[in-house]
């Protein structure tokens, strides 16, 4: 066992402080936050960690990532998308079931648990499918799944198309209390599309994904959810539109939530230029428009969770033309500083907000317990270093894949040290 | 030396006495043929056609053409921008006709030999001659004047500019050392 | 004269959008000379001696492939065509292994069709080559409005200020995109008629829309632009029949009647389907300019190829060199 750390001289910021405030904080040697206050002297047999200068957030909590293992381990594996997660600051991460094979069993999820905890520097929890191999034919074992460590299920990826086999699903989850999360499209709307319909599409000849595809998709399914009961949640929302029929249904008593990945605040369909494909995802980067309403969204409450949707594809599979190509780019390394350098840092997202959507609020609904400050808790937090940058290269990434619209780049500010426990994920190397 | 640094070789009355030689020249040797004259895009046109004028003030009934020679230049390659192409216009049968070309100064020869090559795709002339207003040397190929306005030593990275009323505003031909540019 | 200093050669011919207007004005200027050649008893030029173009089709077009294969010899180029069926390659990994071949072939110029838009651009990222998109799924087809562009200033001269119609099947043609983009940047006037099925959303607003051919001919087109429609659209519910679309849509005996009577040009892109977008008597009616379409399309893409230029070819790598 470590000897007891205290993070002194830094800046706090959580859920309930968007301004930073200056907090030490004190993690005896079973990594329990001991004492949090603005000074803390330190005692003899203390390691003190110099933090001046880098600001304290709780650890981030991702619950739409794409990890790949079963099946796709040339993509990412378990332990390297563990890996990015700390690197991007993420203490916490819910893998999606779309693997291959799908995770649709207590065994395969009982699998995955095994392999996070051997191989993920971070805690990997995982959803199982809602039906069976993800077909959409039949329910899944939805309550074996749960025993064995499931925190929610998904057909992410794919709609359950079939909308009598999606009620049933949202009742029998109810039942168990179980958050059912949804990919919303209508396939046959969809199909063919690679990216959003619109005037961008007409310019680069690129069959269209319109918008509506999705809104009536979130439209059917929170009627659905009205009908069922259920605990219902919208992944990935990317319409203006979409998000107003989900405010809608919160006002109206639907038991829902919802996520915005930082690509849809961040990029439109305006940044497709030259049929880049670390720039096509599902859904699509949608207008400018849409990019300021789901901000807005973001800063009322009516979008609850941020989520990456970290999709790795290897550089072969996104080599294509942009119609072959697949959808999907990496997000958990990006996140933070694309967030960091184009929203926070020009004051148009506060960190309460932030940490709220990419921390507390995922754990939340999850049934997960909470990173923050509070005396008594496991250490969970992460050190962020404003004035750092990260740069973004096939050096520095800890994922197996590299397809995102920032690769190359330098973006401002940088995780410089994730606390978890009594541990110290991201090495010593502190200047 | 005029104040743009260059060097006046020959001045409009030298142009005009050259050029009536050229064509008195051009009778002497041709005393009943009938001929064709063939100016190379720009000033080589411009020569020929005061060329042609003058025979056809002294009675000479001769054809006129123009040549483009650009889609035949051996350096295409290297240009960065491609001469806007103009055209070639030979209005007369160019199988069994007595040609004479004319450019305004040769060099190393190989517009002449562009312009050989694009005449024979046009058909088979019985002959072709050339005519040109400054002979500056450093050929590159095997290539002489039949008809000569001046001869002027240069040296190979010289600069040889001929201007012509009708395309510059001013008859003169001058010469830029590189070292006497801006 | 008119001597306009020449734009900057490009490595690429990708799409008309992305070509200011000049640079357009300027091969249309140099297609005329061109054109001019195919009267002399040798054709050919050697402007482009010793280089080396390869046709590279993923998908199949006779017409076209031969057009450039034409342009391309006429200007002393040796030819290559390699034609690549969709079922040999869907990928674009077998795309990259394909040209990164013919690159060590020393390929100069790769004229490239594919049934996906961007591909070309893709290829154009990954090769030295000049690359000409000669049609790429529903996005550009910039030859082919080059081509047209041409025969309209011919036919009628200064093309600002001019109409033409779009007619048929807009959606899924990239024709249409070049063709109404072209004539947009020589500041014509564009109008569309076509079921609003087959219009694409997203067009720019500057197109005015008819709801009747009558309705559009009133509006005095100079052109009339019938595009192919696929006989294959009718099983996707854009139409209920190939009948009801000519009766509807299709330039019929007495629309034709009116158009010849206003001296309307009527042009279409090829093959025609006779009977759906077209009848019969219009392919012998003076003002047709399809057959002058294709004889032009040999002159554009000379000035295409003449006016490109492939990017300093790399060094050769190590492998070679130490294998001779």
């Amino acid at each position: 066992m470590s000897r007891p750390r205290l993070f002194h001289g830094g800046l706090a910021v959580d859920a309930d402080h968007a301004a930073p405030r200056r907090l030490d904080i004190l993690v005896n040697a079973e990594g329990k936050i001991e004492r949090a206050s603005p000074e803390i002297k330190p005692a003899a047999g203390v390691e003190a960690v110099d933090c001046t200068g880098k600001i304290l957030l709780p650890g981030l909590f991702d619950m739409h990532v794409h990890l790949r293992e079963p099946g796709r381990e040339d993509e990412e594996t378990i332990g390297s998308g563990g890996r990015a997660a700390a690197r991007g600051g993420f203490t916490g991460i819910v893998a999606m079931p779309n693997t291959d094979p799908p995770i649709d069993s207590g065994g395969l999820v009982r699998y995955v648990r095994t392999l996070a905890r051997e191989q993920s520097p971070v805690p990997v929890w995982t959803s199982g499918c809602i039906t069976k191999g993800r077909a959409g034919r039949q329910l899944a074992d939805i309550a074996d799944m749960q025993q064995q460590g499931a925190v929610m299920i998904t057909d992410d990826g794919d709609p359950v198309a079939d909308a009598y086999l999606f009620r049933r699903a949202l009742e029998y989850a109810r039942h168990f209390d179980l958050l059912v999360a949804c990919h919303c499209e209508v396939p046959e709307l969809s199909r063919g599309g690679a990216m959003n319909e619109g005037a961008r599409s007409y310019r680069l000849g690129l069959p269209g994904i319109p918008a509506c595809s999705e809104e009536i998709s979130i439209a059917r399914d929170l009627q659905l959810a009205r009908l069922a009961g259920g605990r219902i949640h919208i992944q990935h929302v990317s319409t203006a539109r979409g998000l107003e029929i989900i405010r809608r249904a919160k006002a109206d008593g639907v038991r829902v939530t919802c996520e915005v990945s930082p690509h849809h605040l961040l990029l439109s369909e305006d940044d497709i230029t030259d049929y880049d494909t670390n720039f096509k995802m599902n859904p699509p980067l949608r207008t400018v428009e849409d990019t300021g309403a789901l901000l807005d969204g973001l800063l009322d409450g009516s979008i609850d969770v941020l989520a990456t949707d970290h999709a790795p594809h290897t550089e072969f599979e996104k080599n294509l033309d942009f119609a072959s190509a697949p959808f999907g780019i990496i997000g958990l390394e990006t996140a933070l500083p694309s967030l960091f350098s184009r929203l926070v840092r020009t004051g148009r997202l506060p960190w309460d907000i932030l940490i709220r959507a990419f921390s507390r609020e995922p754990r939340r609904i999850l049934g997960l317990e909470a990173a923050d400050f509070a005396e008594g808790r496991p250490a969970d937090f992460i050190l962020f270093d404003p004035e750092s940058s990260t740069h973004l290269s096939a050096d520095t990434m800890e994922s197996k894949s590299r397809n995102t619209p920032f690769i190359g780049q330098t973006l401002p500010g940088a995780v410089v040290q994730v606390v978890l426990g009594a541990e110290l994920l991201l090495g010593r190397k502190q200047s | 030396m005029s104040e743009t640094g260059e060097i006046s070789l020959l001045a409009a009355p030298a142009i005009r006495d050259k050029i009536e030689r050229i064509a008195a020249q051009i009778i002497e040797t041709h005393p009943d043929h009938s001929l064709a004259l063939v100016g190379i895009h720009t000033r080589g046109a411009v020569l020929c056609r005061r060329v042609f004028d003058l025979l056809r003030a002294r009675g000479r009934n001769t054809s006129f053409g123009t040549l483009d020679i650009a889609l035949y230049r051996d350096d295409l390659d290297n240009l960065g921008t491609i001469p806007s192409i103009r055209g070639s216009d030979l209005s007369f049968p160019v199988q069994g006709a007595q040609i004479i070309l004319f450019d305004d100064v040769l060099f190393t020869g190989r517009t002449i030999r562009a312009a050989l090559d694009e005449l024979v795709d046009y058909g088979r002339p019985a002959r072709i001659e050339l005519a040109v207003l400054v002979d500056r040397g450093h050929r590159e190929l095997p290539i002489a004047p039949d008809y000569l306005g001046q001869s002027i030593p240069t040296l190979r990275q010289d600069h040889v500019r001929v201007c012509f009323r009708e395309t510059d505003g001013r008859d003169g031909v001058f010469l830029t050392h590189p070292a006497a540019q801006p | 004269m008119n001597t306009v200093a020449a734009p900057a050669r490009r490595k690429d011919l990708l799409d008309i959008e992305s070509l200011a207007p000049e640079e357009i004005v300027f091969l249309l200027d140099s297609a005329r000379p061109f054109k001019d050649l195919f009267d002399r008893s040798v054709k050919k030029v050697p402007a482009l001696r010793g280089k080396t173009v390869l046709n590279l089709f993923f998908e199949p077009s006779t017409r076209t492939r031969a057009s450039f294969e034409i342009a391309a010899k006429r200007l002393s180029a040796d030819v290559t065509n390699l034609a690549i069926t969709q079922s040999s390659v869907s990928k674009g990994e077998s795309i990259l292994d394909t040209v990164d071949t013919m690159q060590s072939m020393k390929v100069d110029y790769m004229v490239v069709r594919h049934a996906a838009a961007g591909v070309p651009a893709f290829i154009a990222r990954h090769t030295p080559a000049a690359v000409i998109n000669a049609g790429d799924g529903n996005h550009a087809h910039p030859t082919q409005a080059l081509l047209d562009a041409f025969t309209m200033r011919e036919a009628v001269g200064e093309l600002a200020g001019r109409r033409i119609l779009l007619v048929g099947d807009l959606l899924h043609s990239r024709v249409f995109r070049s063709v109404s983009t072209v004539a947009r940047k020589l500041e014509m006037e564009v109008g569309i008629f076509a079921p609003t099925t087959l219009i694409p959303s997203g067009r720019p607003d500057y197109m005015q829309a008819f709801n009747t051919f009558e309705e559009a001919l009133e509006w005095s087109p100079d052109f009339i632009y019938l595009l192919r429609l696929q006989r294959e659209r009718q099983a996707a519910h854009f139409f209920p029949s190939l009948r009801e679309y000519h009766h509807v849509f299709g330039l019929t005996r007495e629309r034709f009647l009116a158009c010849r009577r206003r001296g309307i040009r009527i042009m279409h892109p090829g093959p025609v389907n006779r009977g759906v977008e077209l009848v019969d008597e219009v392919l012998t009616y003076e003002h047709c300019l399809i057959n002058r379409q294709v004889e032009n399309g040999i002159a554009a893409r000379m000035a295409v190829l003449y006016w490109l230029q492939p990017a300093v070819t790399p060094l050769p790598d190590d492998k070679e060199e130490v294998a001779s």
